[in-house]
């Protein structure tokens, strides 16, 4: 309870820290049980609504920049993720789910149109736009995987005009990102990964972790009482690292058994001789730095960063106040400390390496691990080509306090749901939880199911929402060229609507995506008709065209050959030999 | 015009009505005479990878080393366990796998057969793929009791050692279970259930942490205790419930892995010394059919199969070299080829009859035999269909270019005859003594005179044949419920009184009918109802050779004299028929095949019922429910002539 405590403070130091410099960036380092550490790296740029208009984009990158203004896109949220927070281990999502997708790409956006149809227009042009500059297949956001959250979402920045403000959201599960998504997400960053924080970041680290997740958010912020907005771009980065794996060399990651000698055993154990070694599970946190961890240095501060006051901690760490951390740098770090020692910031020097060395320690006190609100999982049950059904679990750890929460699911078109199949029960009363539905049906080929319901559960009860669906027969044209295992099913989004939040991120629990197997034919089939109709028509072409392009002679008619005998023959072939030099 | 009316006149020929016993006798030698080719190099083909993504035996396998002493460790570890509770077991279990920083969980299950309780506890731990999304899964299985009840103390503890060392890659793309089943076929059952919800939460309880779509399972049979043993080969067990079988990839990838790159030989069907000669391979192809046929779990994997999950058993045979790392190395091996799977399984074949541990008949070669031997019955139905139409008393030919009757044929004609089949003729008009009557037909000023029985018109009353069908496949009912849900220390007993009971019912049915309804079990209606139980039997013979090839041919085989009993009033005939009858009772086949195969009856009642309960088993349906009311209806038939 107490570590929860010091996670708010944490969360509410974190957020009080609003940037009134132009550009600010800050890791934040988490180690997590099961020997993990949590990276949270924020980057964050402003510039004035009134420069954005005029191009003048400052830190704010200007080929982003372009594409917000073509799109007439006022907010953006776009999310990159692989992996699975496991939220009965590590507890809390980083910044409480608020800057976190589902698998694969999520993008949601508020776009300025006077019309659903302009704004749809302008959405394609952004997913279109977005998809080039990210190297992903963003571009196949199209009506089927749009939705429009009427719950789920809300604006986090203040916007002047928001009557004329529309939300369109889509997902892409199946995506599979990669370093080529990385290399533009740097490129956006006035440091470039050259400085600052952003030097810790590679693909090889990142792509190992066993979460990560990408995002970019850009909303308007205003001062209170005064007219002059801004526009905020927050860039962010949430990885989960097992200590062991990233440690591993980069030259040589195969995890070979470990020689005899360095294996440590538990000698305890009766059985315990020079050929049999029980592991040894010393419940110590292990040793690590900053450079075997992330593969390669921290070089300094970014020199953009403002260098004064909560600005200038550019590494903090969230530890338990015993746990030994010495710091390695050539130039001056200054320490501080916050949160009833829990949470330790570091101001980096410009221009020099900096590591952070962490002993091997045996800990008295447990990690910094907030409990999560909410908890949720959801499988397909069934089996079988024709039909299925969805089973969603959501439970409220809380012994006191009841949640509120908004379900949205974004389904394909070609899984059909059965709403009058829904069914919510509480594990502890009978009253039905749902408070509210929304639903909009799938219409084939053009629309996907969009069903939101807003949740309330009772202090320490579980939801189990259940449905029905159908799988869809697809045309062969539908099914990927590729291989394939099956086609993925969106992450349900669960908002957390009370308790409140506390900044204006919000509070959100995304599930893992879903494979749904669909009944495939058997595509070697219609290529093998098609090769043995194409061979029947080669057949018959051939001959017909045989027999229209020959010239048939009669036997009498063909020139000289008439005369027989060796006369003949020699006749013969001096004609041909006459032929074919002369050409005639 | 004329080739149509001679094939239509050819209808009433009597000669069509005596070829159908040949014919069927024809199907039934070419169907036996089938399988028995297929064998031969002609008729079979090498196995071969058809997905290319598995890519067996390609990588390098680096377990072992320091390995070898924690495999070791967990050994002593297991064997610690044996001899405690299940709840003490299942906590050591999970606290090992705990220590993996694996997610872990039990599911315990309690079936109640036979009147007897079957409890025990799974322990899972579900390694999390760190570049998997949660959507597909595969299992490895080290069941804590093998098939022979021993216990799998280096099975689980080689489990127990992969999983930690599988936790240190990186390159998983699926998310990997490690199961351990309280035993080796019920405790699977009630897990893939359970993680499909298909569970019946009295007994089975839900499963509270899952994964993925189940991709494919390997299951590790190795039973040697704490001080190891050097085995030989590896016997490959790929039968699943229902003679459901994995995909062919899937066996193939193990047996390259194993013989290609570890050098371990690999035996299918318990051949463990198979020289790959005619009689080897029609050995393993007649066991693997038996195995299929029977349908029971032949191992843990044998579960997993109805759900469309491929899955396969390794068990250790023999003593040879090959040590647990050699193992634990197929393993791996294995696993990184399930891993690059990017489709489920479906490449390869799915029905198939395996020779030798590379060679294979597939179901477009094979089939044809099951096929014909059910087609007999049909053939045999529909002459009996058609009999049944013909007046009792027996027709002259009238599409015999000879007529019998000389008083039909022109003088001319019968100068010419008179030659040439003067001797035939004289004893054919003994036979045909007396002259029968004929009736004289006009239609349009023509006349004709025909025989009269070719002229009546023979009804077929259908009623009180198809009601005694019915009748009989619902008698089939009762041994059903009874053999599924009867004590188990009774079944043996129940078994030989049903035996005694089923060999006489025929008697006594015939004999009941025959006393009280004479008008019932007219020879007509006999026939009758044999043809359409033989039609029935045929068309259920033909679905099922698509579904288990096996049991079809099985059933098929032994139902063979049932298309050739017919009614006689000859006693000794009758007797003769009766007596063959009863020894093809499938009571009595099942005891006699207990004998020959060694086991006892009453485990295999016990492991009956519990199919029928745990595993979804449908052989006995196709026992009860079909092989035996065919027997009931043929022994009837052939028993109602003792009466006359």
């Amino acid at each position: 309870m107490l570590s929860s405590l010091f996670f708010l403070l944490v969360n509410a130091w974190l957020v009080g820290a609003a940037a009134s410099a132009d550009y600010h960036e800050r890791l934040l380092l988490r180690p997590l049980p099961q020997d993990t550490l949590l990276a949270s790296f924020n980057f964050r740029s402003n510039e004035s609504a009134a420069a954005f208009e005029q191009q003048n984009f400052g830190y704010f990158p200007r080929s982003f920049g372009q594409i917000l203004q073509h799109a007439h896109a006022k907010e953006l949220h776009l999310r990159f993720s692989v992996g699975r927070w496991d939220a009965e281990n590590w507890g809390q999502r980083p910044w409480s789910g608020g800057r976190e997708g589902g698998t694969g790409v999520e993008l949601w956006a508020w776009l300025e149109a006077d019309t659903e149809d302009e704004a749809f227009a302008r959405w394609l042009k952004l997913t279109n736009a977005l998809s080039g500059l990210f190297c992903a297949s963003i571009n196949f956001i199209d009506a089927t995987k749009t939705i429009r959250p009427v719950m789920a979402f809300a604006p986090e920045g203040q916007h002047s005009n928001a009557s004329r403000l529309h939300l369109l959201h889509g997902t892409l599960p199946h995506e599979v990102v990669c370093t080529e998504n990385l290399t533009p997400f740097l490129k956006l960053l006035p440091c470039k990964g050259k400085a600052g924080i952003s030097s810790l970041l590679s693909g090889h680290k990142l792509f190992d972790a066993s979460f990560q997740t990408m995002a970019i958010d850009v909303r308007p912020t205003c001062e209170e009482g005064s007219a002059t907005c801004a526009l905020e771009m927050e860039q962010t980065v949430d990885m989960v690292l097992d200590l062991a794996r990233a440690k591993r060399p980069k030259d040589d990651p195969i995890p070979r058994p470990l020689p005899i000698d360095q294996l440590e055993c538990d000698t305890s154990k009766p059985y315990n001789a020079h050929d049999s070694c029980y592991p040894l599970n010393k419940g110590t946190q292990p040793a690590w730095t900053l450079e075997e961890v992330f593969g390669r240095p921290l070089k300094g501060a970014c020199p953009l960063t403002g260098q004064t006051g909560d600005e200038a901690d550019n590494l903090c760490i969230n530890i338990p106040p015993e746990r030994t951390v010495e710091v390695k740098t050539s130039g001056e770090v200054s320490e501080s400390r916050l949160v009833a020692d829990t949470l330790r910031c570091y101001k980096l020097p410009t221009g020099a390496d900096v590591d952070l060395v962490l002993p091997e320690q045996k800990m008295a006190t447990d990690l910094v691990r907030p409990k999560p609100g909410v908890f949720a999982a959801r499988s397909i049950n069934g089996h079988g080509q024709e039909r299925g059904s969805i089973q969603a679990v959501i439970s409220n750890p809380s012994t006191t306090e009841a949640v509120e929460i908004v379900y949205l699911e974004s389904l394909p078109w070609f899984m059909k749901p059965y709403l009058h199949t829904l069914r919510a029960r509480l594990d502890t009363t009978a009253e039905s939880p749902i408070k509210e539905t929304y639903y909009s049906p799938a219409v084939d080929r053009k629309r996907g199911t969009h069903l939101e319901l807003r949740l309330r559960i009772p202090p320490a009860s579980t939801l189990t929402l259940t449905y029905d669906f159908d799988k869809a027969i697809l045309r062969y044209t539908e099914y990927p060229p590729d291989a394939n295992r099956g086609f993925d099913v969106a992450p349900a989004v669960i908002r957390v609507l009370s308790p409140q939040a506390r900044d204006h991120r919000g509070i959100y629990v995304r599930t893992t995506s879903l494979l749904l197997p669909l009944p495939t034919p058997d595509f070697s089939m219609p290529y093998n008709v098609i090769i043995l109709t194409s061979t029947v028509m080669a057949l018959g072409f051939g001959n017909i065209f045989n027999l229209l392009v020959r010239r048939f002679v009669a036997v009498d008619e063909v020139p000289i050959t008439a005369a027989g005998g060796i006369k003949g023959r020699v006749l013969d072939k001096a004609y041909r030999l006459k032929a074919l030099v002369l050409g005639g | 015009m004329a080739l149509f009316t001679s094939i239509l006149a050819l209808r009433h020929d009597k000669r069509i009505l005596r070829l159908p016993p040949y014919l069927s006798a024809l199907c039934v030698i070419i169907g036996i005479g089938w399988l028995l080719v297929l064998p031969l190099d002609e008729y079979s083909r090498r196995t071969y990878i058809s997905e290319n993504a598995i890519l067996p035996g390609q990588v390098h396998t680096y377990f072992g080393g320091s390995e070898h002493n924690v495999f070791r460790a967990y050994r002593h570890e297991v064997h610690g366990l044996i001899d405690k509770g299940v709840a003490e077991r299942s906590e050591r279990l999970s606290a090992i796998f705990h220590e993996q920083n694996l997610k872990v969980a039990t599911q315990h299950y309690n079936y109640t057969v036979s009147n007897r309780t079957i409890a025990n506890e799974n322990v899972y731990a579900i390694l999390q793929g760190p570049r998997a999304d949660a959507t597909e899964a595969i299992v490895l299985i080290g069941a804590w009791k093998n098939m022979a009840d021993e216990v799998n103390n280096s099975g689980v503890a080689l489990v127990l050692t992969l999983a930690r060392y599988f936790k240190r890659w990186s390159l998983w793309s699926k998310d990997i279970i490690f199961l351990i089943p309280g035993d080796s076929t019920i405790g699977p059952q009630a897990w893939v259930d359970a993680y499909h919800d298909g569970h019946d939460e009295r007994y089975v309880e839900s499963l509270k942490i899952k994964s993925g779509a189940l991709q494919a399972a390997v299951a590790v049979d190795y039973p040697a205790g704490p001080w190891g043993h050097r085995y030989d080969k590896l016997h490959v067990v790929y039968d699943g419930i229902n003679g459901q079988l994995p995909n062919l990839d899937l066996f193939n990838t193990a047996v390259h892995i194993s013989s290609s790159q570890m050098g371990v030989g690999s035996v299918i069907q318990r051949m463990w010394d198979h020289k790959d000669t005619y009689k080897d391979r029609l050995q393993t192809m007649l066991r693997g059919m038996l195995s299929q046929g029977l349908g029971h779990a032949t191992g843990p994997h044998s579960s997993f199969i109805p759900y469309h999950v491929d899955a396969i058993t390794l068990v250790t045979v023999g003593n040879g070299y090959h040590d647990e790392i050699t193992l634990g190395k197929t393993l791996e091996s294995l696993f990184r080829s399930l891993n690059n799977l990017l489709e489920h399984l479906h490449q390869s074949f799915f029905f198939y009859l395996l020779l030798q541990h590379k060679r294979f008949v597939s179901i477009g070669t094979y089939l044809p035999s099951a096929m014909l031997i059910a087609i007999n019955f049909s053939i045999t139905a529909m002459a009996l269909w058609v009999k049944s139409g013909r007046s009792p008393e027996p027709i002259a030919n009238p599409a015999s270019t000879q007529p019998k009757n000389p008083a039909f044929k022109t003088p001319a004609e019968k100068q010419k005859d008179a030659k040439t089949a003067e001797e035939e003729d004289e004893k054919k008009e003994k036979k045909d003594a007396p002259p029968r009557p004929t009736t004289l037909i006009e239609k349009n000023g023509s006349q004709s005179i025909h025989p009269t029985a070719s002229t009546q018109i023979s009804e077929r009353t259908l009623l009180t044949p198809l009601l005694l069908l019915l009748t009989a496949h619902t008698i089939g009912l009762l041994p059903l419920y009874t053999f599924n849900n009867w004590h188990a220390p009774a079944l043996p007993a129940l078994y030989i009184t049903t035996a005694n009971l089923t060999t006489l019912l025929p008697l006594i049915i015939s004999f009941l009918l025959f006393w009280n309804f004479p008008t019932i079990l007219t020879p007509h209606t006999l026939c009758l109802l044999q043809s359409f139980s033989l039609l029935l039997l045929g068309m259920f013979l033909a679905a099922l050779a698509t579904l288990n090839f096996s049991l079809s041919v099985i059933v098929g085989s032994v139902c063979v004299p049932l298309s050739f009993v017919r009614r006689t009033r000859h006693v000794g005939l009758t007797a003769a028929q009766m007596l063959g009858l009863a020894l093809l009772n499938p009571c009595m086949v099942v005891q006699m095949g207990t004998k020959l195969l060694g086991v006892s009856l009453a485990q295999v009642l016990v492991q009956g019922a519990v199919g029928w309960h745990v595993w979804g088993l449908w052989t006995q349906v196709v026992v009860w429910l079909v092989w035996f009311p065919a027997w009931l209806v043929g022994a009837v038939v052939v028993a109602s002539g003792m009466w006359e």
